[in-house]
């Protein structure tokens, strides 16, 4: 995290992120639309924007997470604000229709390139 | 650390040197999304592949380990296979 709070570095070397999502697969594309849409007010209120979800459907888990077989993949790229991160994981982590959840900081190469996949996706 | 590079080995003929394929197709990043291209290193097992099996230099062997760890905590790959 940046050590000190005011020196905001300028666009030059804003980082991005990418955070996936297994949203729970009880839910229909409509409600997975809405739960992702809330994540996106979250980083947009905190100062960061947020790029367009890449939902990959319905897809196959490798293996069972609380008894759930399958779940809704969604990848999203973002910048960050101050307290984005931070209030972004926590309500992650205390939301119920999200199953599992990881944000990565992208290598500045690789920001915004198409992603690869998806693939096999199964209902 | 004391350990041969590419001199020829004792005995049997000498090393070739295979070029890791990172570097090959110049991947500037090992993506955990990418977990397909990630099936290569692992085994049937579910585990990661040997340096010595996957043929990838230092860098893009703890890359590509730690894309694949990324991807089994999202269950893109599996822990383990048949349990």
């Amino acid at each position: 995290m940046a050590g000190e709070a005011d020196t905001r570095p300028e666009e030059a070397n804003i980082d991005t992120y990418e955070a996936m999502l297994i949203v729970i697969p009880e839910l229909d594309e409509e409600q997975v639309e809405n739960t992702v849409g809330r994540f996106r007010t979250i980083i947009e209120r905190t100062g960061g924007e947020a790029g367009e979800p890449n939902h990959w459907g319905r897809r196959k888990l490798a293996y069972e997470i609380d008894h759930r077989t399958d779940g809704f993949y969604v990848v999203m790229e973002f910048t960050a604000g101050e307290r984005t991160l931070v209030e972004l994981k926590r309500i992650l982590r205390v939301s119920d229709d999200v199953l599992r959840h990881m944000v990565v900081k992208l290598p500045p190469s690789y920001a915004h390139k198409p992603i690869p996949e998806p693939t096999e996706v199964t209902a | 650390m004391g350990r041969r590079r590419n001199g020829p080995p004792r005995g049997g003929r000498p090393m070739k040197s295979k070029p890791c394929v990172f570097c090959k197709e110049n991947v500037a990043y090992a993506d955990y999304k990418d977990y397909n291209m990630l099936r290569r290193f692992i085994s049937d097992r579910g585990k990661v592949r040997a340096r010595r099996v996957t043929g990838l230099c230092p860098q893009h062997q703890r890359e590509a380990a730690s894309a694949i760890k990324r991807a089994r905590e999202m269950a893109l790959l599996p822990y383990v296979v048949g349990r």
